[in-house]
């Protein structure tokens, strides 16, 4: 069962199209990576997913009721992190999600005790520093208090790692995994690793449309070339090493070859079985005397699939 | 209504943690202060300046001269100073997307517009009170004429023009996209009341007469009711402005 469900979608500012006929299903209680690259249209959707932006054309529901624009009622069940959320500078991290808590409707006592829960889940627990004086790590954390504050049934973070050093992304990644179970989460990143690390499902935008969507095992095991990486060291002739590679593309043995000349390696794509592949292809680079100073199988990354989906 | 509580203290703070507020009292408090001291030391001063080459003699200044201090500082300065200060209270909100955590709670924007006006009148309604009140206190000491029998009839309507200029700096603050193209629409539509002004037809129903004839309605020299055309028509173009600011503000993309 989907808690969101996106029906044939489009957005338009002006005569720009941002989003064309979208179709997007997020499963409930699933870690779903929107995934797309700038300007790809994950920040549009989500705005359009809580109302904040009006849609030109299609539906949009939330829990099986349909969003409206402006003030839609789908957003008591959803809690939502900006890429650079904003606040009240001069309020501390605990009056600040007071005053957020007094709009969700939480009775005093309760709104109290998520106050504390929300803030020690985050890391802010006994901060009486005015916002202002937070790092961009904090603004996250406290970010991320807000939008749970409600305790909502769908969370959506867009791009919530993106301006984080690499030890404030690790501890908001691992925040957003012990969440799984909890609450569905939508987590729109450009950072694949983040995807692959902690989401379940993912959909890859590219020009408007959802290019595909499902879960990353499956889309692995649709889009991901078997692929082998040979490196030379820098003495190694490359004119022939290509034409050898070549005469494997006509033998039917490999299908692709990418040369990355500033590291001397070579990724060779291929469809048969890895051990027949690799014989062969040592095999022919010892009779031509080209020895690689390393071969290693490749396993199937998400960047390659999301290249290989948006080509 | 809980929600326009919520939104209208979160206005306080902020005006008090800004120290916004501070700087208001201090400015309409010393404004109060000013105005008696000013009406006795004028004739000093100008005495001071020209010496005995004066040609006429000064006459002593009286109650009348200390409210007429008040009109006008209250217009050319308590005014000027709550423009300037909150002319970017919408557009900021919406440019720095502070809202955007509150609406996406279920906080309506129509709390939000609402609210601003009705903390922004109560500010407005304290200082000048404020300043209101400092002046008579020391009118009354300074002063023991009775040439200024009628002053909260005289003040009313500075107040509810006031109140139409707040509504103004919502409305502008909510169509710009920041503090100075507010600004320039509040002074835009100020200067059009002044123009309006040439008209002597428009006087009764100009806005704008609602803070210069204050010192005939100190004396009883104009009649209050005669005005009253200004006044109802800055009351409801000051719910116009609200309406406007709702819906202006409904369809804004935060």
């Amino acid at each position: 069962m989907n808690i969101i469900e996106v029906k044939n979608v489009s957005k338009s500012f002006g005569s720009k199209q941002v989003l064309d006929g979208l179709h997007l299903g997020v499963p409930k209680g699933s870690i779903f990576g929107f995934v797309g690259g700038n300007g790809a249209g994950k920040t549009t959707t989500m705005k359009l997913i809580l109302g904040l932006e009006e849609t030109t054309k299609g539906d949009i529901f939330v829990g099986g009721e349909k969003v409206t624009f402006g003030n839609t009622k789908t957003n008591r069940i959803t809690g939502y992190l900006p890429d650079v959320p904003e606040f009240y500078p001069y309020m501390s991290a605990e009056e600040y999600l007071t005053f957020c808590g007094e709009f969700t409707g939480l009775k005093k006592a309760e709104r109290k005790q998520r106050i504390k829960e929300t803030l020690t889940l985050v890391g802010l627990e006994g901060n009486k520093k005015r916002i202002k004086g937070f790092s961009r790590g904090m603004k996250q954390r406290l970010g991320i208090a807000q939008a749970m504050l409600n305790n909502p049934e769908l969370l959506i973070c867009d791009e919530p790692t993106s301006a984080l050093d690499p030890e404030g992304r690790n501890e908001f990644l691992e925040l957003l995994a012990s969440l799984k179970g909890k609450m569905t989460i939508l987590f729109s990143t450009h950072i694949l690793g983040d995807v692959e690390r902690i989401c379940d499902y993912v959909g890859i935008l590219d020009e408007g449309k959802l290019k595909v969507s499902s879960s990353i095992e499956a889309l692995k095991q649709t889009y991901a070339k078997s692929q082998i990486e040979l490196s030379f060291d820098e003495a190694a002739d490359f004119s022939i090493l290509i034409a050898e590679l070549n005469a494997l593309i006509e033998q039917e043995i490999i299908t692709e070859v990418e040369k990355i000349n500033e590291q001397n390696q070579v990724i060779i794509s291929y469809n048969k079985d890895y051990t027949d592949v690799a014989g062969v292809l040592l095999e022919s680079l010892i009779a031509k005397k080209i020895m690689p100073v390393s071969l290693r199988k490749m396993n199937p990354s998400l960047e390659s699939i999301f290249l290989e989906v948006i080509r | 209504m809980k929600n326009i509580y919520y939104f209208s203290k979160k206005e306080f703070l902020e005006s008090w943690r800004t120290s916004r507020l501070l700087i208001l009292m201090i400015i309409f408090l010393i404004l109060g202060i000013m105005n008696p001291l000013i009406a006795i030391l004028t004739p000093d001063i100008i005495q001071m300046s020209f010496g005995d080459s004066l040609p006429v003699n000064i006459p002593e200044p009286t109650s009348l001269d200390s409210w007429g201090q008040f009109y006008q500082n209250m217009t050319q300065m308590g005014l000027i100073v709550i423009t300037l200060l909150f002319s970017g209270t919408m557009s900021g909100e919406v440019s720095k997307g502070t809202l955007i955590n509150l609406v996406t709670k279920g906080l309506k924007r129509s709390t939000v517009v609402i609210s601003k006006s009705i903390y922004l009148i109560l500010q407005w309604s304290f200082c000048m009170l404020l300043a209101f009140f400092v002046t008579w206190a020391y009118t009354l000491y300074y002063f023991t004429d009775d040439n200024s029998p009628h002053v909260f009839l005289a003040v009313f309507p500075l107040w509810i023009f006031g109140i139409l200029l707040i509504t103004t700096i919502l409305l502008t603050s909510t169509v710009s996209k920041n503090s100075y193209e507010g600004l320039l629409l509040t002074g835009g539509f100020v200067v059009l009341l002044f123009v309006m002004n040439i008209f002597d037809k428009f006087e009764r129903y100009n806005p704008i007469t609602l803070t210069s004839e204050n010192i005939n309605f100190l004396q009883g020299a104009s009649n209050i009711g005669n005005y009253m055309p200004a006044m109802l028509i800055s009351f409801f173009l000051s719910l116009l402005f609200i309406y406007l600011s709702i819906v202006i503000l409904n369809k804004k993309k935060l």
